[in-house]
């Protein structure tokens, strides 16, 4: 075994660039597989661990504010099974003015300096609130739906009706507002101080308090206790975290989903790097493999000497690679968890550790002892004599036609390198075939987003405008909508609570208006018909409930004790809120059962040429009108930007291993046939011819991926978005992919691939004859 | 008869790290064409430098190499690619196929590195060349399925396929067992009577006599030039000179 240790030493230290080669390989490798693994890591359960991170309520109480008492919510928190309290929060519904747009939104108290122990907010931007400040941290729905950014103003309108603008500091996520079933207003976060500033009157603020239960289950049980201990109708809402969660992970599913196969792609990626690589690196040295064995190294040194080199390299690689990858892993993966709504969890973990340490080295362990297995079983004439393992027999069509054609010899001596080396061949082109699949899923991901952009309705948004109303009527709503410039067509919607015979809870969208102006996308059955008991209904209601479209539904609105009513599904719908467990019916069937409830919001569809600030300055007279128009402008959600953001990165990043994996290859390759370009430089081949020959078997294996990896990537991403798109009722999903972009992707794939032989075929050119064909 | 190949003052020097060895030290030399000329010397004296500057393969460190008109050393090394493909025709000791290619696309492969249209034309010719050197029958095969023998006369053939000015053979039988070198002399003794100017390097006194000229190259320097024929007067002129210079 000195024998063997002697080699080793001497093959890492006389090659040192060979050996750095592989290092820079398996580092690279390495941090690829850390970055992976983190990723999956931040995308575990990440609404369960912001929840748990930041203590968050398991049930939120809002209180009637004149039928409670202070002592009242101090006996709640003594309940047995409460664990904590985040005290009376304090808020007041108010309107603030975002840029152009009114919005109402709930100002929210809370403590200054430091959060309490229990419901934390994740600050996601900036900073948290200081004492004696007057500022606003903004709920991170603001930035998604408004644009609102650390830095900007936010009028807030006060108790007198004056506007005074507050800076936003930060923007925060709260584990338990209540995205599900919400009729609540997004929130703003202020200081006590701020809020007695600017509503100075107590009595009209709104009371709430959130409750850290020890069992988190029994949220039922103790919300009939707190019913039973306080006045009847004290408790005006309510939010059960469980519903929080379950709206929060059908919002991260798209995120989960391709984030994760993009996490696999990179495990495959650095396996497909390690094996090219080491396998390559070990089958260069056949004539080494031959000589050794003639000097009488047994099968078992030879596979000694090669495990031994890249165990040691493996050793020193893969903790640096796992160093870089845990040092690069906050860029793109911060953002993953603010999309996520969730925090960032380092990938250092003893798990994350052993993992990429053991997988890497064991890929390398494997992927030499197969190579150099193959070596030693050579014939040791034959492996000095030729220097290289024996190539593969059977050329393939491609280099049978480039002959018939009489296309030049180094094209041809290209392509013959492909079907020479086989299956090194296609785990370098299969490296290559995922950086391609990377792009054309993040760009099909893009068209499709587009498609979507374009037909709203597709997502279920089927308006160009939303308009509230607090004090007008809705009869004089109406009236001034049929006059307003620019409207095509308006309906409006009243959301009534229902409750089925069995128990479950839900919101049903009562509508009325000019329905058939509006483009309703169904995707299974048909619209409801006008004045009748006809509904549709989200698939996540579907699929909750256990109904389907025909079925009968028979629900009570509102309050408790009304007469029952029943409808008939007659279609499915794309419902894109509360995890589309909604309904939609015509308000004559809900009328009278609601009474004196009217609807209050308006959906509007604008005439295409028609300029927003007149219906704006209409609707909108002075800066306390009553009426609000909200006009949709992003119709997608902030955090499909950032995943189509992170997808690119992350195929940039694929695409780049597989350069490595090129590059690597290429260099490999030459030096195995180096003997090979020294006789065609003696049979007159120029060193251009040479560079031509390299960067042909790129080339070719780069067409040969992206051609592959084109409809691969497609049907992938167009499985993930039909499937996707099951779970969120949005029917038939419109894959897209740009064809343009597709061809333009052919030669840059090419090219990429070139340029990632482009050294190594340099090296060729310039190696001297004398001196390869010397050294055999 | 025409001068084909003319060496003058040629010098060439090799680094080794700080070491300098001098492997050609002024040899000038002149090689008429249909010549067959053998280089004979022992190892070190420089034999195998002044075949690879004659077949452009490297660059003299002084003196020049003129082959049929061409000075090569002022040529980069495109130009001197282009010259090794239209006027040289190479045979090692190692036969230095490609390995992944078959035995007629090796013939044929400075054919159609030089460009040659006509396709047909190439692989009559390269037809013609492996019938002549009785391996026809291996051409669909790939070298390592051949004898040492067999891959030297792929090699002859693939050396001749552009009807090189000049072929050059280093140790064309110094791989090969004395039935199959004396074959592969034979071919090369058969191609120079058909005009093939030929430059040969070898150790052995029996492959020198096929030559018409015997060159004897000691410590970089001509030291001998003589008629060939005669293998045993060869080997005894040989073992002289190499006296009188280490004497």
């Amino acid at each position: 075994m000195d024998a063997v240790w002697l080699k080793v030493k001497a093959d890492v230290l006389s090659r040192p660039l060979i050996s750095l080669l592989i290092l820079v390989t398996i580092v690279a490798a390495s941090a690829l597989f850390t970055l992976a693994l983190a990723t999956l890591l931040n995308l575990s359960a990440p609404y369960d661990r912001a929840f748990e991170k930041l203590n968050g309520a398991h049930l939120w109480l809002h209180f009637e504010r004149d039928r409670v008492q202070r002592r009242d919510v101090e006996r709640i928190e003594a309940l047995p099974g409460v664990a904590g309290s985040t005290g009376i929060q304090y808020s007041v519904v108010s309107r603030v003015q975002v840029n152009d747009t009114r919005l109402w939104i709930s100002l929210q108290v809370v403590p200054s300096g430091e959060m309490g122990p229990v419901n934390r907010l994740l600050i996601q931007e900036g900073r948290y609130l200081l004492p004696r400040q007057a500022e606003l941290l903004a709920g991170s729905d603001l930035n998604e739906i408004h644009d609102v950014a650390v830095g900007d103003a936010i009028h807030v309108t006060n108790a007198d009706g004056r506007k005074e603008a507050l800076p936003v500091v930060g923007l925060a996520y709260n584990p338990t507002w209540d995205t599900y079933r919400n009729t609540q207003p997004p929130y703003l976060y202020v200081t006590e101080e701020t809020l007695r500033e600017l509503f100075p009157d107590e009595s009209a603020w709104d009371w709430s308090v959130g409750l850290r239960l020890d069992d988190p289950q029994a949220v039922d049980g103790m919300l009939g206790r707190i019913e039973s201990a306080l006045s009847s109708d004290a408790i005006a809402e309510q939010t059960d975290w469980r519903d929080v969660r379950e709206s929060a992970i059908f919002g991260a599913q798209l995120n989960l989903v391709f984030l994760g196969a993009f996490s696999l792609f990179a495990i495959l990626a650095t396996v497909l790097v390690i094996t090219t690589s080491i396998s390559a690196r070990v089958l260069s040295q056949f004539r080494q493999i031959g000589i050794l064995k003639a000097v009488g190294f047994t099968r078992g040194h030879i596979l000694a000497l090669y495990l031994g080199q890249y165990a040691l390299l493996a050793l020193i690689g893969s903790p640096v690679g796992l160093l870089v990858g845990v040092l690069l892993s906050p860029l793109p993966l911060k953002s993953v968890a603010a999309s996520l709504s969730t925090t960032y969890r380092p990938p250092l973990n003893p798990l994350v550790l052993l993992l990429v340490v053991g997988a890497v080295s064991l890929v390398v362990l494997l992927a030499t002892l197969g190579s150099a297995h193959r070596g030693a079983q050579a014939n040791i004439v034959r492996a000095i004599a030729t220097g290289a393992e024996a190539p593969c027999r059977k050329t393939f069509l491609g280099v049978e036609l480039a002959a018939r054609w009489g296309l030049p010899v180094p094209f041809i001596l290209g392509l013959n390198d492909v079907s020479a080396r086989p299956l090194r061949s296609a785990l370098t082109g299969l490296n290559l075939t995922l950086g391609v699949m990377g792009i054309v899923f993040g760009l099909t991901l893009n068209e499709t987003l587009r498609t979507y952009e374009r037909e709203p309705s597709l997502l279920g948004i089927v308006y160009d405008a939303v308009v509230t109303r607090q004090e007008t009527s809705d009869r004089h709503t109406r009236h001034r909508l049929e006059n307003a410039p620019g409207v095509v067509a308006f309906y409006s919607e009243y959301l009534a609570d229902a409750k089925t015979e069995t128990g479950q809870s839900f919101q049903v969208r009562a509508v009325e208006g000019n329905l058939a102006a509006f483009p309703f996308h169904v995707t299974t059955g048909r619209f409801l018909r006008p004045h009748t008991h006809e509904a549709i209904a989200g698939q996540g209601l579907l699929d909750w409930l256990g109904v389907a479209v025909g079925d009968e539904i028979t629900l009570t609105l509102d309050e408790h004790g009304r007469r029952p009513t029943m409808w008939t599904i007659v279609g499915a719908y794309p419902e894109p809120i509360n995890a589309g467990q909604m309904m939609m019916v015509n308000w004559s069937t809900v009328e009278r059962a609601v009474r004196p409830a009217e609807p209050r919001t308006y959906f509007l569809q604008l005439a295409p040429q028609e300029d927003p600030a007149r219906l704006k300055q209409y609707l909108e007279p002075r800066p306390d009108a009553d009426l609000n128009l909200v006009l949709v402008g992003q119709t997608l959600p902030d955090a499909v930007v950032y995943l189509q953001l992170a997808i690119f990165a992350l195929a940039g990043i694929l695409v780049g291993v597989a350069m490595i994996n090129v590059f690597n290859t290429s260099l490999l390759a030459v030096q195995e046939k180096l003997r090979t370009v020294g006789v065609l430089k003696t049979l007159g081949m120029t060193p251009g011819q040479v560079v031509a020959m390299v960067n042909t078997t790129a080339g070719f294996l780069g067409l040969t991926a992206v051609l592959a990896g084109i409809p691969l990537g497609w049907l992938l991403t167009r499985e993930m978005l039909l499937s996707l798109s099951r779970v969120y009722g949005l029917g038939q999903v419109k894959v897209t992919l740009n064809g343009l972009y597709a061809l333009l992707l052919i030669p840059l794939m090419v090219l990429v691939s070139m340029v990632g032989s482009v050294i190594p075929g340099r090296q060729a050119a310039r190696a001297s004859i004398v001196k390869v064909l010397h050294s055999e | 008869m025409r001068c084909l190949v003319e060496i003058n003052e040629l010098h060439k020097t090799y680094h080794t790290g700080d070491v300098a060895f001098e492997a050609l030290k002024g040899v000038s030399l002149d090689v008429s064409a249909g010549d067959f000329v053998a280089i004979m010397g022992p190892s070190g004296s420089g034999k195998s430098t002044l075949l690879q500057l004659v077949g452009g393969l490297d660059r003299p460190t002084a003196g020049s190499v003129r082959v049929d008109g061409h000075t090569l050393h002022t040529m980069d090394e495109t130009g001197l690619a282009r010259f090794r493909r239209t006027h040289i025709g190479f045979v090692f000791q190692f036969f230095h196929l490609v390995d992944n290619l078959t035995v007629q696309a090796n013939v044929e492969l400075p054919a159609l590195l030089a460009r040659r249209k006509d396709r047909r034309a190439i692989r009559a010719r390269s037809t013609d060349l492996l019938t002549s050197l009785g391996i026809a029958d291996q051409a669909p095969k790939y070298p390592w399925e051949l004898s040492g023998g067999q891959q030297q006369r792929v090699a002859i053939a693939r050396a001749l396929i552009n009807q090189p000015t000049l072929l050059l053979a280093d140790e064309p039988t110094g791989n090969l067992d004395s039935a199959s070198g004396q074959e592969v002399l034979a071919i090369l003794s058969v191609f120079n009577q058909r005009g093939q100017t030929t430059l040969i390097v070898t150790h052995d006194a029996a492959a020198a006599a096929q030559a018409r000229r015997v060159l004897f190259l000691h410590d970089g320097r001509i030291v001998g030039d003589v008629p060939g024929g005669d293998a045993r007067r060869i080997a005894q002129q040989l073992a002289e000179s190499e006296q009188e210079q280490s004497g």
